[in-house]
């Protein structure tokens, strides 16, 4: 028994590295996600407008589209407006791949809020970006969590898009860091191993803190998805 | 009735940044691939319109295309025909004979949290060649079976297979959970009036959860359908489709085409036809799905 191996791992600095990456892309994937697609599951379940209905058709397309189909056609465009090996690669694709079953979820559960809500805030003089923020905000927490839940498991893990649009070891996420490191170093079984299970750590502290709440999110979201 | 009657730039405020964020970056990569589709292309050099030649190409004359179709839907198959009844099978003695089913369920479900980077390297070390450490191999010729041992992942008859078992292994606790989750919904009352009735055990199983559970086993189908045909990371991170394209799925194929040898055009082909399947196959099982539940209402 000796724990050299884990200590070599986390020696290097790589791994704290790529851990902070991983953390940085999550987040701020994590916060645009709710914020957008709370905007938008607001103005399609309350507003009174005629395109609602078009608009929610064409975020439920979005969940039946696999992500791997646009890789090419995002790498050029990426590679010509320079976004290419920057963080941006990954973020704004990770949101943009999230938000279909974010409004979906969100705009499920704003339609179960009574409407008089609304028409006592208006009453009181407040208006719309008041009411979505004293409000709607406050009340969404459940649907919120669950956004939160299915965006941090899907992002945190994704490992083709990052491998694809990344080169630049600076940049690299946890899954796409473990991948080159283990693949580098293909003989040595102690410290592979020890790369892994610090890989995988992160992840499952917090399944263990929040089993609960993530299998219910993950089953809210595929069912409703 | 909608109550808030607000502004034209309110609405667009809300809307149209998420709106477009969205369709900038999924829906018009995918328009764009279906342009490109009918182009000559290497990125760099002029493109050459060649209308639909890289879709003819792709159907006759592409000795990787159509044993990767088939090996795609052979990923589904295995995952419909093998995981989902078995998840059913667990689910449903989970939620008969445990006490706190949660640990169980959750302990199930921990794979599926884990990255495919992760699983993918771990199983790796698994399929090893012994001398290597391999685990399978080495409990083979502990057992006597040293005829059985095999390079797991490097032959090419048996490459597939090797993945298909990471896939059911990994997925396989996402859809007892699913399942566990819509037994658990179906009202109690029902199985007490059954077991009046005189209908206990499987006899209750085969009579009440069976026709109740359709809808959840449902979603499992579509879950597993979809995922079969866009399973691509995971074979990226254990063959990357080797060895000599033995393990090529359509999405593999594509990325090797596409991002690897660069053939824009053609890449292109490929993915339009795996957009094209994926909402074919949505609309075809939510059809077959329809009737099975007409017929048990």
């Amino acid at each position: 028994m000796q724990w050299s191996n884990y200590s070599n791992a986390l020696a290097g600095g790589r791994y704290w590295h790529y851990l902070l990456n991983s953390v940085i892309v999550t987040s701020v994937t994590m916060v645009c996600v709710i914020l957008l697609a709370s905007l938008a599951a607001f103005a399609i379940t309350r507003f009174r407008w005629k395109y609602g209905h078009i608009v929610m058709l064409i975020f439920l397309m979005g969940l039946m589209i696999p992500l791997q189909s646009t890789l090419l056609p995002l790498m050029l465009i990426f590679k010509n407006i320079h976004v290419l090996n920057t963080r941006w690669a990954m973020i704004l694709p990770y949101i943009a791949f999230q938000i279909p079953i974010a409004v979906f979820i969100m705009s499920g559960f704003l339609r179960t809020i009574p409407h008089e809500i609304e028409e006592s805030a208006i009453m009181d003089g407040a208006n719309v970006f008041r009411i979505f923020r004293s409000i709607i905000l406050p009340v969404s927490v459940p649907p919120i969590m669950t956004v939160c839940i299915l965006t941090f498991i899907n992002v945190w893990n994704e490992y083709i898009l990052a491998a694809t649009f990344i080169s630049k070891e600076a940049l690299k996420t946890l899954p796409f860091g473990v991948y080159s490191f283990v693949s580098q170093y293909s003989v040595n079984y102690g410290a592979i191993g020890a790369f892994l299970v610090l890989g995988a750590l992160p992840v499952i502290l917090v399944y263990f803190l929040l089993a609960e709440k993530i299998t219910k999110g993950m089953v809210a979201g595929a069912v409703k998805g | 009735m909608n109550v808030l009657k607000v502004s034209r730039w309110t609405i667009a405020a809300f809307v149209l940044p998420c709106l477009l964020l969205y369709v900038g970056l999924v829906f018009a990569p995918i328009i764009v691939s279906f342009y490109n589709a009918t182009l000559n292309w290497n990125g760099i050099g002029v493109a050459k319109h060649v209308g639909l030649d890289n879709f003819h190409r792709m159907f006759t004359n592409d000795s990787v295309f159509w044993p990767s179709v088939r090996r795609t839907f052979m990923l589904a198959g295995f995952s419909m025909l093998v995981q989902l009844p078995l998840a059913l099978f667990v689910a449903i003695l989970i939620s008969r004979f445990v006490r706190r089913p949660n640990f169980l369920v959750s302990s199930y479900f921990m794979p599926v949290i884990l990255s495919v980077a992760v699983i993918g390297q771990l199983w790796k070390t698994i399929y090893n060649p012994a001398s290597q450490g391999g685990m399978i191999n080495q409990i083979l010729i502990k057992l006597g079976l040293g005829s059985w041992t095999h390079a797991w992942l490097s032959e090419p008859k048996v490459a597939i297979y090797a993945i298909i078992v990471i896939g059911l292994w990994q997925y396989l606790g996402y859809h007892i959970l699913i399942q566990f989750t819509g037994i658990q919904n179906i009202p109690a009352d029902i199985y007490e009036a059954a077991k009046i009735d005189g209908a206990e055990g499987f006899k209750a199983d085969r009579y009440i959860t069976l026709p109740m559970i359709v809808p959840i086993f449902k979603i499992s189908v579509v879950l597993s359908f979809i995922g079969s045909l866009q399973s691509f990371d995971l074979i990226m991170v254990t063959t990357a489709g080797g060895p000599a394209h033995a393990t090529d799925v359509l999405a593999s194929h594509m990325y090797n085409i596409s991002i690897l040898s660069q053939k824009y055009g053609y890449g292109s082909a490929i993915a339009c036809f795996l957009v094209v399947v994926c909402l074919a196959a949505t609309v075809v099982i939510n059809l077959l799905f329809n009737r099975v539940e007409k017929r048990y209402d």
